[in-house]
């Protein structure tokens, strides 16, 4: 464990450590491009100068080993105008097209020359002129002009998905990134690249132009697209949620997501949300405020006497244990786990992606598990068929796209006398349900989800899109008998 | 402002104040009358009041040689305005050199301070204040202008081109 | 004094064959070399004091003493990508004694313990390749190269590689990412490619002169070669003259010659009588010399990096009194901003930029303050990147402008060359 002293601060590091992490363990700043944790050293931004004490020319951060003893600093004059001249050389072909870029206002380029520049141009030559919004995929875009050419999106293709579709082209002040005729950027962690591009040369083609950076707000939370448990960053403003992208996790996502966790925005919008409850009657459908049909719900139980609830797993942990222990205290054992994909359910893809698409499989495991329910989905299936159902509850999924069989379980499940189906977002599948009773997303409420290794991570809580609608917290209230909805649900958080 | 009070006998009385100002009433009206074309008021809305180019009145979008938006959507002038009334919805352009432009730019001129905030933001010469200041309407919805009010009204001929266009900064290398 | 050590049979058309090389004690160190110990033959080229003749000019014996003690597979590689302008010695020994070098890359991969070797030749010496190729399998046939060589135990298998045409490749680092079929790009260092270099294994990068001279070390033994050169120059050196002398051409020296007697001796004098006005001592990437220093100066390492230059690749360039140094410039930028990699951003962007304000003041677009302003860029981008290319811009721009400023500001203020006209 080498010592070293930066900026006069004393930090130990790891053995083989670089002296640029030693500056990251002390929080002093210093300006890089092309170092990233993630990845290998490319050492060719030439931003992380330093000055070693005893050694008279400046060296690279990223790329020397801390020696112990060593005394660095990167606050000095010889330093300082080393990284502003850096920075001259980077923006000298700059196309300083800001106004239409998306990275503008989270620009390596704009935040640096701010705290390492403030000139004034003195390239009077005419720049070189690349190409612009280039194809790169299904969902990246390419701007050559932009590009600082820092190599960490190559280098995530080398060494991360190992797919290995982008490349430099040319050379000198020619070069460009791109990728192989016909071999687009099409795999399943391709907008890490736009992440990690610190420069707007990469922009999404989902989040480009829909809105400027700085009038998203933020709050981290977990992916809600499979049992992986990424940590994100999610991004919203008044008019709903905008994108989410990975925060740095080494015990469960590293620094990366997958291109299939970045829509789970999507479906918390409001667009998509069950925003009245729905009862089915004689006349047609009667909407009505969440919590008079949650009320209506619970009499219509109370003179049933075979109930069963089907849960799926994506619901926190803290709602499984509080529902399932009202439902089977009020009608009985009969809980089933809805599986919504068992043959790829086991699935790993070797980096995030697993196949199972529920962010709680484990929590609800380990609450069945707890409350002593041992069932088969067969049982169900054979109780419905044989009309043995009075009533079915169903906890239906938020991200529908990962339940290819919804249409037809909701068939089946409309083999009961009665459904009703508890639900964030709108389906034409549901219609048939007696009851539709909205839900919150995983955006709006607090709670826990236990991914594949179980490990228990705490949702954030952002902001709410639909006020009125229910946690299962709310309904195992209203089920008990309650009329109030308690003041421990999501409802309390600020709304869009 | 201070007020210089004379203390004098004749200040104690009001009447010769009095009289002295209908002197310049009177004294005014005559002149009023038998020269009008010195009078400085004016019988609005038949006359206008012609104010200077420079005047800080209603926003005009100025357009490029080929009479398209010269607005890029950067929404600087929506982030920089104090009274928040800039609305824009970007949009990708078919044409990569042009990249981003707004589909819809609609500006509450009702909740306007008309502070130019806007036009000093723009990087692109693409909001000015214009001249023109009488905004009549009939109702609310009226007083929010968009693209076709702000680039296209009558008043514009054809909109507003600005001296720099595209082509040329791109021919000066810049 | 012309000192033939490595070029003395370079004008015999039957060297370049097997049986001629053998005629005139070709392999005969070779088999000297086996009767010795591997560590002993490092220890003697340490003693001769021979250094890199590629550029760099470090010494070969301390570069091969790097290599890990352990039996890990290593690789010896020839670096024959004569890129830099100036340069064309080892073009010549290829092509005049194609064996000479084979078996000095025999007797050093004997001494660093390497089984395989490669020839890197640059792209555009298609007649080197082919000679290369055909004594390659002249010593394949004689039992020079292949298993077991001459009954010693010793394998040792030869390629010749031929690059694509990029300067950077004549990097050691380039060409070796160039040999594993990657972009020709150098790498980071460290790891330098000692501990880990071609195919993340030790590998040793010498020139072809380098190579070749280990022949004449074991032959005459590391006070032999020491007899040639100066106490910390050793040896001789081949030097490719060229420019405004009446004579260019290759001249083998000892290290320590004057460079006017080079100039006078040895290539005839000045073309057409005319006055000298600079010399760059050792290829574009070097700083220029006044006419006043030429004469001062003597052709070994200290002397040039004294007078703030380099001997380099021994690419002596001739100027006379009827050159423009501004275009002369422009036309050294061009090159670099051409052959840049484009990895390090100092220089992927500064040789760019040097390039288009001499462009400019040789159109007559310059200022008056971009003379100051080359200073600054060359400057900042002198040793802040991962190879010496970004350096080979901008010592000659420094240089130049140093020692040339009148040239530069009568360009700028009256729009034409000063002495052109």
């Amino acid at each position: 464990m080498p010592k070293c002293t930066v900026n006069g601060i004393e930090v130990e590091v790891k053995d083989g450590a670089t002296v640029i992490e030693a500056f990251m363990k002390t929080n002093e700043s210093i300006a890089h491009y092309c170092w990233h944790p993630g990845l290998s050293v490319a050492g060719v931004c030439r931003m992380c100068m330093v000055e070693i004490e005893g050694n008279p020319r400046l060296q690279i951060a990223c790329n020397t080993p801390v020696q112990d003893g060593m005394v660095v600093y990167n606050n000095s004059e010889k330093v300082k105008e080393a990284v502003e001249w850096t920075l001259k050389f980077h923006l000298i072909n700059h196309p300083l097209d800001c106004p239409i870029c998306d990275q503008a206002g989270e620009c390596g380029l704009q935040e640096y020359y701010m705290s390492h520049g403030s000139y004034d141009s003195e390239m009077a030559e005419r720049k070189v002129k690349k190409h612009k919004v280039v194809d790169l995929g299904e969902k990246v875009v390419l701007d050559t002009e932009r590009c600082i050419l820092c190599s960490r999106c190559v280098r995530f293709t080398d060494e991360v998905t190992k797919t290995n579709e982008l490349g430099i082209f040319n050379r000198g002040d020619r070069s460009e990134i791109g990728t192989f005729e016909n071999r687009p950027l099409n795999n399943k962690y391709s907008l890490n690249t736009v992440d990690i591009c610190p420069v707007g040369a990469l922009t999404s083609k989902d989040f480009r132009f829909r809105q400027r950076v700085w009038f998203l707000k933020s709050f981290e939370t977990i992916c809600q697209g499979c049992s992986a448990g990424c940590n994100v960053q999610a991004y919203y403003n008044e008019n709903g949620f905008y994108r989410v992208k990975p925060v740095p996790n080494e015990e469960v996502n590293g620094h990366w997501m997958c291109d299939e966790g970045r829509d789970v925005y999507k479906f918390a919008n409001k667009e998509h949300r069950l925003v009245s409850g729905i009862k089915k009657e004689d006349s047609g459908l009667s909407h009505m405020a969440p919590g008079a049909a949650a009320v209506q719900l619970r009499e219509d139980l109370s003179d049933t006497k075979k109930a069963a609830l089907v849960l799926t797993g994506q619901y926190t942990t803290e709602e499984y244990l509080k529902f399932v222990d009202s439902f089977t205290k009020n009608y009985g054992n009969e809980v089933y786990h809805w599986i919504n994909n068992p043959k790829t359910f086991d699935d790993f893809d070797g980096i995030l992606l697993r196949g199972d698409k529920n962010p709680n499989t484990v929590g609800l495991l380990r609450v069945l598990e707890g409350k002593g329910i041992k069932s088969s989905w067969a049982d169900l299936e054979e109780k419905l068929n044989s009309g043995q159902i009075e009533h079915l509850v169903v906890a239906g999924p938020e991200n529908l796209a990962v339940f290819p069989d919804l249409e037809e379980k909701v068939t089946l499940f409309g083999q009961a006398q009665k459904l009703t189906v508890l639900t964030p977002v709108k389906s034409k599948f549901y219609e048939s349900a007696d009851y539709q009773i909205p839900m919150k997303s995983f955006m709006e409420k607090d709670g826990t989800f236990v991914n594949h290794k179980g490990i228990e991570q705490k949702l954030g809580r952002g902001p709410i899109v639909v006020s009125q609608a229910l946690t299962l917290l709310d309904l195992s209230m209203i089920l008990d008998g309650s009329d109030f909805i308690s003041v421990n649900s999501a409802s309390m958080g600020g709304s869009l | 402002m201070s007020i210089v009070k004379k203390e004098n006998s004749l200040s104690k009385w009001y009447l010769p104040g009095i009289l002295k100002g209908l002197g310049i009433t009177f004294r005014n009206l005559i002149k009023n009358l038998t020269s009008r074309d010195e009078m400085l008021t004016l019988n609005y809305p038949e006359e206008k009041y012609e104010y200077g180019p420079r005047f800080k009145g209603n926003h005009v979008l100025t357009v490029k040689k080929d009479g398209s938006l010269r607005c890029t959507a950067c929404m600087l002038c929506a982030t920089n305005c104090p009274a928040d009334c800039i609305t824009i919805v970007a949009a990708e352009h078919d044409d990569p050199s042009v990249e981003k432009y707004p589909i819809n730019y609609e500006i509450d001129i009702l909740r306007c301070v008309f502070c130019g905030f806007c036009e000093e933001a723009c990087p692109v010469d693409a909001i000015r204040m214009g001249p023109e200041w009488q905004v009549p309407g009939v109702n609310g919805a009226s007083f929010i202008n968009n693209i076709s009010e702000l680039a296209y009204r009558p008043s514009l001929g054809g909109g507003i081109k600005t001296v720099l266009d595209d082509e040329e900064r791109i021919k000066g290398g810049i | 004094m012309e000192a033939k050590l490595l070029s003395e049979h370079y004008s015999d058309d039957s060297y370049i064959g097997l049986e001629g090389y053998k005629s005139k004690g070709g392999y005969a160190e070779l088999k000297t070399a086996f009767k010795m110990k591997p560590e002993e033959i490092i220890e003697v080229v340490k003693q001769s004091g021979l250094r890199g003749r590629g550029g760099a000019g470090f010494p070969t014996g301390v570069k091969w003493g790097f290599l890990p003690k352990n039996g890990e597979p290593r690789y010896l590689l020839c670096n024959a990508d004569e890129g830099e302008p100036g340069t064309f010695k080892d073009r010549v020994m290829m092509e005049r004694a194609p064996h000479q070098l084979i078996e000095g890359m025999i007797i050093s991969g004997f001494a660093v313990g390497s089984h395989k070797a490669y020839i890197y030749v640059r792209g555009e010496y298609m007649d080197s390749v082919r000679i290369l190729e055909k004594a390659i399998q002249e010593a394949y046939a004689a039992g020079y190269l292949g298993k077991n060589i001459l009954g010693s135990g010793f394998d040792f298998d030869l390629d010749v590689y031929r690059g694509a045409g990029a300067y950077i490749c004549g990097e050691e680092t380039g060409m070796i990412s160039s040999l594993e079929g990657k972009k020709g790009q150098p790498k980071l260092k460290p790891p330098f490619p000692a501990i880990q270099g071609y195919l993340k294994k030790p590998t040793i990068v010498n020139n072809v002169e380098t190579l070749a001279a280990v022949k004449y070390i074991i032959r005459d033994g590391a006070e032999g070669y020491r007899k040639y050169g100066t106490e910390k120059s050793a040896g001789t050196k081949l030097f490719s003259v060229s420019g405004d002398v009446n004579k260019p051409g290759v001249y083998e020296v000892p290290l320590g010659y004057s460079l006017m007697d080079l100039i006078n001796n040895e290539c005839g004098g000045m073309r057409e009588g005319r006055k000298l006005k600079a010399v760059i001592p050792g290829g574009s990437s070097a700083p220029v010399l006044t006419a006043e220093e030429t004469g001062r100066a003597t052709m070994d390492y200290e002397c040039l990096a004294e007078m703030g230059s380099m001997l380099g690749s021994g690419a002596v360039i001739i100027i006379d009194e009827t050159r423009c140094m501004v275009d002369m410039l422009k036309v050294i930028l061009h090159f670099y901003h051409h052959e840049s990699c484009g990895q390090c951003t100092p220089c992927r962007e500064g040789t760019g930029w040097l390039e288009k304000i001499v462009r400019s003041i040789v159109d007559g677009n310059g200022r008056l303050q971009d003379i100051d302003l080359l200073n600054r860029v060359a400057e900042n981008m002198k040793g802040r990147t991962i190879c010496a290319l970004s350096d080979a811009a901008a010592l000659p721009t420094m240089s130049f402008i140093q020692k040339f400023r009148e040239e530069f500001e009568f360009f700028i203020r009256e729009g034409r060359s000063q002495v052109k006209g």
